[in-house]
C-alpha cells in the first residue's frame, strides 16, 4: 500500500542536483514540514470558521456570510487582519506575564500535536513510534494555559472558566485515552500510520468504527468535550461566564484562544477520521479501483492521484465530522457543570474501561478480526 | 553527523538551563502560582531531555503524568484554596535560609563527586529508540509482572482512599444530632480532659 | 500457554497468602457496596478469617523448597514466611479491636479495613520482595495505606496534621529511598534482582566505591524511616497521638515488622560488601533508639505518645539482633517481634477500651482504674509489664534471648545499653501500672468516676473483649511456653539461604568473643 512518495528524498535530491551537499541539503528541508504544517494547520482552522458560521447559518435559515468573496469566503481572512490591527489590551492589574503566555500554552500543543495527523501513507510529518499517544500527553498540557488565563485575567469569571475547562479537559482526557487505547490495542501501534493500515483492505468495511462502535461514540463525546464545543462549552458559557477565560482577552492573544480552539476541533475531527473511519483510505479500496481501471498501483501517476485522493478524503472526513459537531452545536442543549462532570466519570468513564476490557476479550477469541 | 551532534548539545544547553532556572523559580520565588506554575516548566524540560535520551515513550509519559495531571491537580488545589494570607516575617529567616543553602550544597558537592569519581558501567546494548515501548511492555508481563499487578492494587487502593477523604459523608440517622464528635478521634482534646481529683 | 502452566513456571503458588488477602480485600469491598453501611456486621470477620487464612497457607509453605517465584520478584523463603505471618496477624489482631473504635467515630468501617488490608499486602509483599522495583512498589503500598489509615478521622483536625505530617516526611524518605535504590542499579549495571547486585558490582570493580556507601547511606535512611528509628524518628509520636488508634496499634507492630523485614534483606543481600558500615551505622541508630525513645518517654503524659516512645525504643532493642547478624541474633529478633506483636497489639487494645469508655488517654486519667474495670487494669498491666521485661511474662525472655545473642557476639557496649535502657523504661511503665492500682478510691480521676456500665453487647465490643483476652493470655504464657515460637524463630533462620551464607559480625562465633576486638562496635562503645 505505499505509494513510493518520499518527499523528503526527493527534495534532498532536487536540491543536490543545484549543487548544494547532503547536509545543507537536508538543513533547509527540516524547517520545511514545519512551515508547510504550520500554514496547511492555519488554512484549515480558517475554513472551519466559515464552516462554523456558514452551517450554523443554514441551520436557522439564515444566509450567513455573503458578500466578503464568493459565499463570504474570505471572512476568515478579515477575521484574522481586524484581530491582528486591533490594539493589545492587557487590561490593569492582571498578571502580565501568565497573562500572555497561556494564549501560547494553549495554542502551541495543539500545533504540535498535528506532526502525527497523517494524510497518506508516506505524507506525516514524523512517523512517531509514540503516534497517538504524542497527542493524549500534548493535549494534557492544555489545561495548563487554561488554568493560567483564568487566574491570569483577575477577573472571577475568568477564574471559574478556566478552572472548569480545566476540570472537564482533565475529565474528559481519560475516557478519551481509554478509547484510543481500546484501537492501539487493535492495530498493536500506537503509530497513526499503522492505525490506518490496519483498517485497509476492505474499503469502508475494515474501518474501525464497526468494531469499535461503542469507543466510537465515547470518542466523539470526549473530543467535543474536549475542544468545549457546545453541549460542553461551560467554560465560556456567555449566560453565566461573560466568555470564561477568554473574557479579558482582545487582539492577538485572543486569536489565539480563537484559532487554537478550532484547530484543536479539526485536529480532533482529523485524528477521529485516522481512528475510527480509515484515515486516507477511500470508502472503496484503491486497489480494487487499480484492478477495475487496468492500471498497476506503481504506475507514477496513479500513486501521484491515489496520494492526492488520500489527503482529499482525509480533510472529506474531517470536515464532515466537524459539520456534525457544528449541527450539534445548534441542535444539543447546553449540559450543567454537575452533569457534565457526572457524565464524565461515572458515565463515559466505566463505559470505556469496559470496552477495553472487551476489545482484549475480543482480540483473544478472534484474533483475526480484531488484530491478533 | 556533525549537525545533529550539534543539534544535540545546543539542545541539552538549553534544556539544562530552562530546568535549573525553572526548578530555582519553584524554591525562591515568593508567589507560589508562579512555583506550581514553573514546576511544570521542570516537568517539560526533565521530558526534553528524556527525547534527547532517544527515549520518546517515557518523555511523553512524563508531559502527560506530571504536567496534565500532578500539575494541574497542585494549580487546582492552589487557586481552590484561595488562602491569601500574608506572612509574618520570621525574624534571622536568613540563618535558616543560609543553613538550607549550605546543607544543599554540601549534598550536591557530595553527589557530583561521588558521579565523577564511580566508573559507571554503561550498558554496550543497542538502543531500543522506537522500539523501547515494546521492550517496556515485555519486561512488565515477564521479570516486572509482580510489581507491575501490586501496582493495580496500590492504584485501587489510593482510588478508594481518595474518595474516601473527598467525599461528603452521608452519616446514619442516629449520628446526624452530634455532627462536632463525627468523624473525629474518640480521645478529647488535652486542654479538655480533667485532672485527677484532689 | 494456559494458565495452569504459566503459574507453574512462575511459581505462582508461592504468593498465594498475599493472594488470599487481595480476595479478601476485593470481597469486603464489593460486599460493603452490594449491601451497604449494615455490611459491617459481616466484613470484620471475612477479614479476619482471610487473614487467619493466608496465615495458614503461610504455614503450610515452611517446608517449601522452591522459594524464588516471579523470576526473582519475589523469595517466599522461611524469614519471609515468618515475617509474613507476624503481618498477617498484626492485621487479624488490629481488625477486632477496631470495629468499636471505627463505629464509634462514624467513619466506614469496610473502607477502613480494605484500606488496611492493602497495608497488610504492602507489608507481606515487602518482606518477600527480592527486587528493587517490587521493593519500591510494595514499601509503597504499605506506605500510602497508612497516610490514607492515618488520616481517616477527616474532620479532626489531629488525624489531618498527623496525616500530612506523615505523608510529607514518608514522601520525602521514600524519595531519598528511591535514589539510594537508583545508585544500586546504577553501580550494578543495571541489575534489580537482589542476588545479582552484589556479583555485578564486583564485576564492575565498584566494590569500594563512594557511591555504594552513599547508596547505603540513603537506603537506611529510608528503612529507618519505616521502623522509626532515631533521627528519622520525628514523625512518630504527633503521628501516633493523631491517628486512629487501631492505625497505631498496626502501624507500631505490622508496618514495623515489614521494616524489619526489608531490612534483613536489603542490608544482608545487597550490601554484603559494605557490612562493616551498615552494621556501624545501624549501632550508632540503636543506641540512639534507646536512649532517646526510653529518656523522653519518661516525660509523657499522653498514654498514645507515651507508647509510640516506647516503639521506638523497643525498634532499637530489636536491631541489636539485626546488627549482631549471628544466627542467634537473627532469630532473637524474629522470637522478639512476635512476642512484641502480641504484648504492644494487647497494650493498645486496652488504651482503645480505656478511650472508648471515657473519651481521653491521658495517663492521669488512668488513676484508680483497678476499682473499677479489674479485667482492663489486668490486661493492659500484663502488657506493659511485658513490654517492660518484667519476668516471668513473655516480653522478659524475648530481651534475655536478645542480649544473651548480643552478648555472645560480643556486642557488649550495645547490650549494656540495652540493659540500662531497659531498666528505665520499666519506671515509665511501671507509673501507668501504679496509677491504675495502687491509688486510693479518693484520688480516682474524673473519668474513672463517671465510667459508664460495662456494655459488652454493642456492636464491636465482644471482638475487642475477645482480642484483649487473646493478646492476655499469649502475653503471660508465652515467655513460659515458648519452645514453639522459639523454634519457629530459629528455624525461619537456618532455612534460609541468604542468612546462612552471610558471614555474621565476628568471623567465629563460638571463640572467645574478646579475642576478636570488633571495631565497629568498639568506636561507638561508651
Amino acid at each position: 500500500m505505499t505509494t513510493g512518495i518520499d518527499l523528503q528524498a526527493s527534495f534532498v535530491q532536487i536540491l543536490e542536483q543545484f549543487g548544494l551537499p547532503h547536509g545543507v541539503a537536508k538543513l533547509v528541508w527540516l524547517p520545511l514540514p514545519m512551515v508547510l504544517i504550520v500554514a496547511a494547520v492555519t488554512v484549515l482552522a480558517l475554513v472551519s470558521t466559515w464552516l462554523e458560521r456558514k452551517v450554523s447559518a443554514a441551520a436557522q435559515q439564515r444566509i450567513g456570510p455573503e458578500f466578503m468573496g464568493p459565499q463570504g469566503m474570505l471572512v476568515p481572512a478579515a477575521d484574522v487582519l481586524k484581530l491582528l490591527t486591533k490594539e493589545d489590551i492587557v487590561p490593569a492589574k492582571t498578571d502580565p506575564w501568565l497573562f500572555t503566555i497561556a494564549p501560547i500554552l494553549v495554542f502551541v500543543p495543539v500545533f504540535l500535536s498535528f506532526l502525527i495527523v497523517p494524510f497518506g501513507q508516506n505524507l506525516v510529518i514524523t512517523d512517531l513510534g509514540i503516534g497517538i499517544f504524542l497527542w493524549v500527553a500534548l493535549s494534557s498540557i492544555a489545561p495548563i494555559g487554561l488554568l493560567m488565563a483564568g487566574y491570569a485575567s483577575n477577573n472571577k469569571y475568568s477564574l471559574l472558566g478556566g478552572l472548569r475547562a480545566a476540570a472537564q479537559s482533565i475529565s474528559y482526557e481519560i475516557p478519551l485515552a481509554l478509547s484510543v487505547l481500546a484501537i492501539v490495542m487493535m492495530s498493536n501501534s500506537l503509530s497513526t500510520i499503522d492505525i490506518v493500515d490496519q483498517q485497509s483492505g476492505y474499503g469502508i468495511l475494515g474501518w474501525n468504527m464497526w468494531r469499535q462502535p461503542v469507543g466510537f461514540i465515547i470518542f466523539w463525546i470526549a473530543a467535543l468535550a474536549e475542544c468545549e464545543r457546545m453541549p460542553f462549552d461551560l467554560p465560556e458559557a456567555e449566560e453565566e461566564l461573560v466568555a470564561g477565560y477568554q473574557t479579558e482577552y482582545a487582539a492577538v492573544k485572543f486569536m489565539l484562544f480563537y484559532a487554537g480552539s478550532y484547530a484543536n476541533l479539526v485536529l480532533s475531527a482529523l485524528l477521529f477520521a485516522v481512528l475510527y473511519m480509515g484515515g486516507w483510505e477511500s470508502p472503496i479500496p484503491v486497489s480494487w479501483l487499480a484492478g477495475l481501471l487496468n492500471v498497476s498501483e506503481t504506475t507514477p501517476w496513479f500513486q501521484v492521484v491515489s496520494a492526492s485522493l488520500g489527503i482529499v478524503i482525509t480533510l472529506f472526513k474531517a470536515y464532515l465530522l466537524l459539520f456534525l459537531a457544528v449541527l450539534l452545536r445548534w441542535t444539543v442543549p447546553r449540559v450543567r457543570i454537575d452533569q457534565l462532570l457526572d457524565l464524565g466519570w461515572k458515565f463515559l468513564l466505566p463505559i470505556a474501561l469496559v470496552n477495553l476490557l472487551l476489545t482484549a476479550g475480543l482480540k483473544l477469541v478472534f484474533p483475526g478480526a480484531f488484530g491478533g | 553527523m556533525n549537525l545533529a551532534e550539534g543539534v544535540q548539545i545546543v539542545s541539552l544547553g538549553v534544556l539544562a538551563f530552562l530546568m535549573l532556572a525553572t526548578s530555582l523559580g519553584v524554591v525562591l520565588l515568593d508567589n507560589i502560582v508562579y512555583s506550581a506554575f514553573l514546576l511544570g516548566g521542570v516537568f517539560i524540560s526533565i521530558s526534553g531531555l528524556y527525547i534527547l535520551l532517544n527515549a520518546g515513550f517515557v518523555a511523553a509519559a512524563q508531559i502527560l503524568i506530571y504536567v496534565g495531571a500532578v500539575n494541574v491537580l497542585i494549580l487546582f488545589g492552589i487557586m481552590l484554596v484561595n488562602k491569601r494570607q500574608d506572612f509574618t516575617p520570621v525574624r534571622n529567616a536568613w540563618l535558616g535560609k543560609a543553613a538550607t543553602a549550605i546543607v544543599c550544597f554540601g549534598l550536591f558537592a557530595l553527589l557530583s563527586t561521588m558521579v565523577l569519581a564511580t566508573a559507571w558501567p554503561i550498558s554496550s546494548g543497542p538502543i531500543a529508540g522506537d522500539a523501547a515501548l515494546v521492550e517496556i511492555g515485555k519486561h512488565f508481563f515477564s521479570d516486572y509482572l509482580l510489581p507491575f499487578e501490586l501496582a493495580s492494587v496500590l492504584l485501587l487502593m489510593a482510588l478508594i482512599g481518595a474518595i474516601v477523604l473527598a467525599r461528603r459523608e452521608f452519616l446514619p440517622e442516629e449520628m446526624v444530632d452530634s455532627t462536632d464528635e463525627v468523624l473525629t478521634l474518640p480521645e478529647r482534646r488535652r486542654e479538655l480532659t480533667s485532672t485527677p481529683r484532689q | 500457554m494456559d494458565f495452569a502452566n504459566l503459574s507453574a513456571q512462575l511459581n505462582a503458588g508461592a504468593i498465594l497468602p498475599e493472594g488470599i488477602v487481595i480476595i479478601t480485600l476485593l470481597v469486603t469491598l464489593v460486599w460493603d457496596l452490594i449491601v451497604g453501611r449494615s455490611s459491617t456486621k459481616v466484613t470484620p470477620y471475612v477479614a479476619i478469617v482471610g487473614l487467619l487464612i493466608a496465615t495458614g497457607t503461610l504455614f503450610l509453605q515452611w517446608d517449601t523448597t522452591e522459594p524464588i517465584s516471579f523470576l526473582g520478584s519475589f523469595n517466599g523463603d522461611a524469614i519471609s514466611l515468618i515475617f509474613r505471618g507476624i503481618i498477617a496477624i498484626s492485621a487479624a489482631v488490629t481488625i477486632p479491636i477496631s470495629i468499636r473504635y471505627v463505629e464509634q467515630s462514624g467513619t466506614s468501617l469496610a473502607e477502613f479495613i480494605t484500606i488496611l488490608l492493602t497495608a497488610t499486602v504492602g507489608g507481606m509483599f515487602l518482606s518477600g520482595a527480592d527486587e528493587l522495583v517490587m521493593i519500591f512498589v510494595s514499601l509503597e503500598t504499605l506506605s500510602i495505606s497508612s497516610y490514607l489509615l492515618t488520616g481517616y478521622m477527616k474532620r479532626d483536625p489531629r488525624s489531618n496534621e498527623a496525616a500530612l505530617k506523615y505523608l510529607l516526611i514518608g514522601a520525602a524518605s521514600s524519595a531519598i529511598f528511591l535514589y539510594g535504590i537508583s545508585l544500586l542499579y546504577g553501580l550494578s549495571g543495571g541489575e534489580t534482582r537482589l542476588s545479582a547486585i552484589t556479583a555485578s558490582i564486583i564485576s564492575n570493580g565498584l566494590d569500594e566505591s563512594l557511591g555504594l556507601v552513599i547508596a547505603l547511606v540513603f537506603v537506611i535512611a529510608g528503612i529507618a524511616f519505616k521502623i522509626a528509628a532515631v533521627p528519622f524518628h520525628q514523625w512518630t509520636p504527633d503521628v501516633y497521638e493523631g491517628s486512629p488508634t487501631p492505625v497505631v496499634a498496626f502501624l507500631s507492630v505490622g508496618s514495623k515488622a515489614a521494616g524489619f523485614a526489608l531490612a534483613v534483606r536489603l542490608l544482608v543481600s545487597a550490601f554484603p560488601l559494605v557490612s562493616d558500615q551498615w552494621r556501624f551505622v545501624l549501632t550508632a541508630l540503636a543506641i540512639l533508639s534507646m536512649v532517646l525513645g526510653n529518656v523522653v518517654a519518661l516525660a509523657q503524659t499522653s498514654m498514645k505518645r507515651l507508647l509510640a516512645y516506647s516503639s521506638i525504643a523497643q525498634a532499637g532493642f530489636l536491631m541489636i539482633g539485626l546488627i549482631v547478624g549471628t544466627d542467634a541474633g537473627y532469630s532473637s529478633m524474629v522470637f522478639y517481634l512476635m512476642i512484641y506483636l502480641f504484648m504492644n497489639l494487647g497494650g493498645f487494645a486496652c488504651v482503645i477500651l480505656f478511650t472508648l469508655r471515657t473519651g481521653t488517654d491521658e495517663i492521669n486519667e488512668y488513676s484508680g482504674l483497678y476499682q473499677k474495670d479489674p479485667l482492663l487494669t489486668l490486661a493492659l498491666s500484663i502488657c506493659l509489664l511485658s513490654l517492660g521485661g518484667i519476668p516471668p511474662l513473655a516480653g522478659f525472655f524475648g530481651k534475655i534471648y536478645l542480649f544473651w545473642a548480643g552478648w555472645q557476639a560480643g556486642a557488649y557496649g550495645l547490650v549494656l545499653i540495652g540493659l540500662i535502657t531497659s531498666v528505665i523504661s520499666i519506671y515509665y511503665y511501671i507509673r501507668v501500672v501504679k496509677t491504675m492500682v495502687v491509688k486510693e478510691p479518693q484520688e480516682m480521676s474524673e473519668a474513672v468516676a463517671n465510667y459508664p456500665e460495662i456494655q459488652w453487647n454493642l456492636t464491636g465490643m465482644r471482638p475487642l473483649q475477645v482480642s484483649i483476652v487473646v493478646a492476655l493470655v499469649f502475653t503471660s504464657l508465652a515467655g513460659v511456653l515458648a519452645n514453639p515460637l522459639f523454634n519457629l524463630a530459629t528455624g525461619s533462620v537456618s532455612k534460609t539461604p541468604m542468612l546462612q551464607a552471610t558471614e555474621p559480625m565476628t568471623p567465629v562465633v563460638s571463640q572467645a568473643p574478646e579475642q576478636l576486638p570488633m571495631p565497629t562496635v568498639e568506636s561507638v562503645d561508651l
